[in-house]
């Protein structure tokens, strides 16, 4: 009996033990026969970053694919399997064509919206992509009330087929005759894919025009006119493979195929198991927030590279915000919430929290602009100089506050306002760090000017039923996102840190989640989308700006880029860098015109 | 017998109490929990969206899906009815992915690092023990503070530490995932000998922590039967070495395989923390992704699944021992 | 008692884990005596500074100065800028710019740097070469600025009233400070972590909440499987039955989901250590639950037992005098245990993310979670969550041997 055991467990061990020791072998030479069930190497563009979770589907009416890789729509499209007409640029703000041949063209009354499609644009089945394919997925969208459906039918009236090849997109119009805002329409053709009629057909008949399985089908069928089809999807990766007969090798697009043969995105479970994959050289390009991304080059010394050599290392896009809470006690005084605003240490925040993936407020002072040129130009900077922090200014904090009378009168450290204390809650959601720490020195600095700031940390699926209510008074001071870079900003973001249309609703996903009303602001986002007028519009923009440092109804902690941006050169080379001139921006070498980037790639050593 | 029947008799209604107490709460608590996972996916599906009426409609075709809208017992009643026809639900966070898929595709990741994992751990354990007992003062000496020690790492302080060295400092093993980031599944040599590579780390960080705490089990048992009297009866007959060594390990391993049973119960849950650490593709990630993510009927499913493995390796114990401890059958049909 | 603890003294084991537990403790109470700063307070901007004894750079320029003539000082000084890979990149540099290689004596720093002045050209990026090695090259061009420059350096002041920079002190290569008369020196044996905060000063106070939080979480646990153990071991019958059905089903649903969902349930705000650690506690009584009951049931039908029976003594008084000394010992090692697994379960439930709520205090579970998020094992920033690890396993590590001393003391049989 006892012998029998320990043979056994004997022989166990031994073939465990020696598994594990030729385990830590490099495997032995592989037969090429075998070959065939792995994605050659030299082949392959690995992504990290872009897609968490197993893909669920690859319809484009759906919004609910979690297949980021495929299928993303919005400011900057991913456009590798479906595209768009046009491509957005966030380096130059321009939209250059994609689908469409040259520019669109605008009616005098800036109500129509005009642009002829590609003679040689071709869906992966071979037939031509024509007007009537745009036309219809404007109707899909509206018919069955998409996400995209129900977002643009306040802006865009119809989507009309002129002929085979040209398209007109009309405008909603306000009592006055005027579009109702020209930038949405304009936006539209760049943000939305193009889906064939005749595979939305398929589907329709396959539902049975029910739009919720209409909206739910997982579209395995999909049919895209972009370089890249579905090959292969599991819980642990997804798969595309290039089309070869993409109709883009034609002279009138990029003239040629692009390089990798598939693109590939391994899901990782969190951003470690992404990092260390980047650092073993599995990952090409990594859409992830690195932490001291700069130590992979100077103290690892691998061939990783980001879009800018040094801090911030990438280019900043958007804005994430803490907006105050104007039904807090205290927080309707502007000097309460200025002298926060002023104290907060923004350095530290950008070194600690950002590791210095952003730029300072030294750098780019703060306004409504993100740190892009074309924004910067957007306002006068002269104008508001004034008006503008750079943060850790604890003194002047102090004074504002004294100043207006806002002082300690029982003794307790806290200044009080007719007697109660100001006492506040810093808030965001649990999990998403570097937020997290920025909201931790937030709560530092209102201990050095005599306001309580206590941090607080909801999970997001708490956290998102509170902000998004208007008329909530559990948060104070709270975090939220902001738009990022495209054809509709800054005007959006504007809108978004603004408008009184948002005050107070609930279910408010839109913006000015603090409930700040000013007339002044509200005519302001009226007017700028009618404004073609540089010079004018210069001016809304710079007492937009007044507007928001005047009143602070929110104040920018960091700046972030749109895409995070790492790439590792063990296998490809050639990706877009600030240096390289080719006006490409770091976008995933998928979104907008960063689907560029895909046609200069080559291969390390050739 | 008849007291056996009526002890089994017994032990199966408790089981069968159990089990559908069991299988409410893992239908209960999940839905405790604040938040609403519907707010979760409006806010993933309406991103970009401008109109406050689209969003609140979308809000309510998916609130309406997913019936979180009816009152809790409506809810429950019509779960115990999908659940009869084997109808595990849809998953909210991987909406429209059926449960049954999700677990699947995870469960035999789990089962097949953990079992061996263990089985590995408590033999090895089991014969470091059983030298520690017999050979005494020099194995002894070093061997058990050695084991305490390791078997006091916490559970994701060895996974970090094997991951560091042989992951990050000498890249011999891949550290996430279950086979190579480059392949496709198929059965040839080189997938299998990616998913046995990217094996090794979580494997050998369960095994490692499970050997300390059943060395220092079996140790205990051994010196304890050691010196029972009937070995020096036996020894007093003259009886060889080897054979009363034989008897005494087989008497001290009972206990131990009861703490094999149940480990093998709850080998789930202990999956969670080295399956999180290296990405593994198992059911342990997959309950904390479903908590996170407020996934109602992955979290119910998965903590099922957990539930019948405890409950039926209990119940296999009992009952077990039922026939072999006349003492403890003794206790139990005493009143 | 007094015999036990004077057996328990001579136990190798016990007296082993006694005196680490007790330097540990030590550490926890003494420390903020030396060290007052708050264990939370951000001292780097930046993140991750690795350990050693930082010096004021402003202050050393106002430090009495010394000079000193060390042979091996301009050695020292070329080799931390231009070491063998930086010499081996060089000449890498070169042959593919077209040197050949016999001309290129890497040994030789004046003729290197001669070759290299005269050659290297940031813009030019050869066949094959990446762009980050391009960018590697012109990072190590900048760093040779000056490498071989034998002039002092110059610190210059602007003028208040023009503006214009004028010197007002220089720099010889041979000017030394003794660090101990330098006005700002801090010392950090484990360097900072990710929010810039002094490691140390923050282990020692994060050791002691957690040791907190194995007390109660061990108390809590103890208590419950000791009152519910006794109850179902002594009462039996239906009361057994109860008893054993919700240890049963808490077993059924493991603890660590059972501590999963309570945690997120209960919500950051008011995860605070205490309430963290009677969440466990309560979590976590099942074992020791089922082990007193086993144990009461053996001694129920003792001779003794029977005879305080016979007596007419009340079921508390039976309790307490005749099961509980009986059980005593075996409840302290329980307890011992409880406290161990209490902190690693926090550790656990943090590095999850559901751990107590992270500005109050530190935890060691929490300071091994940011180090997480902040990538730390991945850029070898070790000091960041080793000694985390360290003091986790020490801790548990040390109860376990007292605890297995006193098994031995309690029985004898296991002695060596």
């Amino acid at each position: 009996m006892k012998k029998s055991i320990f043979r056994v467990l004997s022989v166990l061990i031994a073939v465990v033990m020696f598994a594990g020791a030729l385990a830590a072998c490099k495997p032995a030479e592989v037969d090429p026969a075998e070959v065939a069930a792995a994605l050659p190497r030299e082949e392959t563009l690995y992504y990290a970053g872009l897609q968490w979770g197993s893909v669920v589907g690859w319809n484009p009416y759906s919004s609910n694919n979690n297949n980021a890789l495929a299928v993303a729509q919005g400011a900057n499209a991913r456009i590798v399997m479906f595209e768009t007409p046009y491509m957005y640029n966030m380096i130059d703000g321009k939209q250059y064509p994609l689908l469409a041949d040259g520019d669109y063209t605008w009616n005098d009354a800036m109500t129509e919206l005009t642009f002829t499609l590609k003679d040689a644009a071709k869906w992966s089945d071979g037939t031509k992509v024509t007007a009537e394919d745009v036309a219809y997925t404007f109707d899909t969208h509206i018919k069955y009330e998409t996400s995209t459906g129900v977002g643009v039918a306040d802006y865009v009236e119809d989507v009309v087929a002129v002929d085979e090849k040209t398209v007109t997109v009309k405008a909603k119009l306000n009592d006055a005759g005027q579009a109702v805002n020209p930038l949405v329409v304009s936006a539209y053709v760049s943000d939305n894919y193009v889906i064939q009629k005749a595979w939305t057909e398929t589907l329709e008949e396959r539902v049975a025009g029910d739009a919720e399985a209409f909206k739910a089908d997982p579209g395995d069928d999909a049919i895209g006119s972009g370089p890249y089809m579905p090959f292969y999807d599991d819980d642990t990766k997804v798969v595309l493979i290039r089309n070869d007969k993409y109709w883009g090798k034609d002279k009138s697009m990029w003239g040629m195929l692009p390089a990798p043969k598939y693109l590939a995105h391994t899901i990782y479970a969190d951003n470690n198991a992404g990092f260390l994959a980047l650092k073993a050289g599995e990952v090409d390009i990594s859409q992830q927030f690195n932490s001291n991304v700069q130590d992979l080059w100077l103290v690892d010394n691998l061939p990783i590279s980001t879009y800018l050599d040094d801090a911030p290392y990438g280019l900043t896009a958007s804005l994430p915000t803490a907006y105050f809470n104007l039904k807090s006690f205290g927080l309707d005084n502007v000097a309460v919430r200025k002298a926060i605003a002023m104290a907060v240490d923004y350095d530290t925040i950008i070194a600690n929290a950002m590791t210095n993936q952003s730029p300072t407020f030294n750098q780019v002072p703060r306004s409504v602009m993100n740190p892009t040129d074309g924004e910067q130009a957007l306002y006068d900077h002269a104008a508001v100089a004034d008006l503008q922090w750079a943060g850790n200014d604890v003194e002047g904090a102090n004074k504002l506050l004294d100043d207006a009378g806002i002082v300690d009168t029982d003794g307790d450290g806290y200044r009080d306002i007719d007697g109660t204390k100001l006492s506040y809650n810093a808030v965001c959601p649990n999990g998403w760090s570097d937020w997290q720490a920025a909201i931790e020195i937030v709560a530092a600095a209102g201990e050095k000017i005599g306001i309580e700031i206590t941090t607080y940390f909801p999970e997001w699926s708490v956290y998102q039923t509170v902000f998004t209510d208007g008329n909530q008074e559990e948060y104070d001071i709270f975090m939220v996102w902001s738009n990022g870079a495209g054809p509709t900003n800054p005007w959006g973001r504007v809108r978004q840190l603004m408008s009184s249309d948002f005050a107070g609703t609930t279910g408010n996903w839109n913006g000015n989640w603090g409930g700040y009303v000013n007339p002044r602001i509200d005519e302001i986002i009226a007017e700028i989308p009618q404004t073609t007028d540089q010079a004018k519009l210069v001016e809304l923009y710079t007492e937009a700006t007044e507007i928001y440092l005047t009143d602070v109804p929110s104040f920018t902690l960091m700046y972030r880029p749109d895409q995070f941006y790492t790439v590792n050169e063990s296998v490809w080379t050639d990706f877009p860098a600030a240096t390289d001139g080719r006006n490409i921006p770091p976008m995933n070498l998928a979104d907008g015109y960063g689907v560029a980037g895909l046609y200069y790639l080559t291969l390390v050593g050739d | 017998m008849k007291g056996y029947r009526k002890y089994f008799g017994a032990k199966l209604i408790w089981f069968g109490v159990t089990l559908v107490a069991a299988f409410m709460l893992n239908f209960i608590l999940p839905r405790l929990m604040p938040g609403d996972p519907v707010a979760v996916i409006t806010q993933r599906v309406t991103q970009g969206m401008t109109s406050q009426t689209g969003v609140q409609k979308v809000y309510e075709e998916y609130a309406n899906l997913f019936g979180t809208t009816k009152p809790m017992h409506e809810q429950f009643i019509l779960y115990m009815g999908n659940m009869l026809k084997g109808d595990l639900g849809t998953s909210f966070s991987q909406y429209p992915r059926p449960v049954s898929d999700i677990i699947r595709s995870s469960v035999w990741w789990t089962v097949s690092l953990q079992f061996p994992a263990i089985i590995v751990g408590w033999l090895l354990g089991n014969l470091l023990g059983a030298l520690a007992a017999y050979l005494k003062k020099g194995w002894d000496k070093v061997l058990m503070p050695v084991s305490i020690f390791v078997s006091n790492l916490p559970a994701f302080g060895s996974a970090i530490i094997l991951l560091v060295i042989f992951g990050v400092q000498l890249s011999l093993l891949p550290t996430s995932g279950g086979y190579g980031f480059d392949l496709i599944p198929n059965f040839s040599f080189r997938f299998i000998w990616s998913v046995f590579v990217h094996y090794q780390l979580p494997f050998w960080s369960i095994v490692l922590i499970s050997i300390g705490g059943q060395a220092i089990g079996m140790r205990s048992m051994a010196i304890y039967e050691l010196n029972a009297d009937y070995v020096k009866y036996a020894r007093f007959l003259g009886i060889k070495d080897r054979k009363i060594i034989g008897y005494v390990f087989r008497n001290a391993m009972l206990p131990q395989i009861t703490g094999l049973a149940l480990s093998i119960g709850t080998m789930v849950g202990g999956a969670l923390v080295a399956e999180t650490i290296f990405s593994y593709p198992g059911l342990g990630s997959t309950i904390f992704s479903a908590v996170m993510g407020q996934d109602y009927p992955l979290i119910s499913a998965t903590t099922l699944i957990i539930t019948l493995m405890v409950l039926f390796a209990t119940f296999a114990i009992e009952i077990l021992y039922g026939f072999i401890d006349p003492r403890i059958k003794a206790a139990q049909t005493e009143q | 008692m007094k015999h036990i603890l004077h057996e328990a003294f001579r136990s190798p084991k016990f007296v082993t884990g006694f005196v680490i537990f007790m330097a540990i403790l030590a550490l926890v109470v003494f420390y903020p005596l030396f060290v007052t700063d708050h264990p939370l307070a951000i001292i780097g901007q930046g993140t991750f500074f690795p350990p050693g004894i930082y010096v004021s750079v402003y202050d050393t320029t106002n430090a009495p100065q010394y000079t000193m003539m060390l042979p091996e000082a301009e050695g020292n000084r070329i080799g931390a800028k231009l070491g063998d890979v930086e010499r081996e990149a060089m000449r890498e540099w070169l042959i593919d710019f077209g040197i050949p290689r016999a001309e290129i004596d890497i040994d030789d720093t004046a003729k290197l740097m001669t070759l290299w002045d005269a050659y290297y050209d940031p813009a030019l990026r050869f066949q094959g070469m990446t762009s980050a090695r391009q960018k590697y090259f012109a990072r190590l061009d900048a760093s040779l600025e000056g490498l071989l420059v034998m002039e002092p350096r110059v610190i210059a002041v602007p003028n208040t009233e023009t503006g214009a920079f004028e010197a007002s002190q220089s720099i010889e290569l041979t000017d030394f400070v003794n660090v101990n008369e330098v006005a700002n020196v801090r010392v950090l044996p484990l360097g900072t972590d990710n929010f810039g905060r002094d490691m140390l000063t923050q282990l020692v106070s994060a050791i002691g909440t957690s040791l907190q939080i194995g007390l109660v979480a061990g108390t809590v646990a103890t208590l419950i499987g000791l009152t519910l153990g006794l109850m179902a071991g002594y009462i039996g019958g239906l009361v057994d039955d109860v008893i054993m059905f919700f240890t049963n089903l808490f077993t059924a649903i493991p603890g660590i989901v059972l501590l999963i969902l309570i945690s997120y349930s209960i919500g950051q705000e008011n995860r605070g250590a205490v309430t963290v650690a009677v969440v466990i506690g309560v979590t976590s009584w099942v074992w020791t639950t089922r082990a007193v009951r086993a144990q009461v049931i053996s001694l129920r039908n003792r001779d003794h037992v029977n005879l305080s029976k016979l007596s007419g003594h009340s079921i508390f008084h039976i309790i307490f005098a005749d099961i509980l000394p009986y059980i005593l010992s075996y409840v302290v090692m329980a307890f011992i245990l409880q406290i161990s697994s209490g902190i690693l379960a926090e550790a656990g439930l943090s590095i999850l993310g559901l751990g107590p709520k992270t500005t109050d205090v530190p935890t060691l579970g929490l300071m091994m979670r940011w180090a997480m998020i902040y990538s730390a094992h991945i850029l070898n920033k070790w000091w960041a969550f080793f000694p985390v690890i360290v003091a986790i396993a020490l801790i548990s590590f040390s109860l376990n041997l007292m605890n297995t001393g006193l098994d031995q003391v309690f029985n004898p049989a296991l002695r060596e």
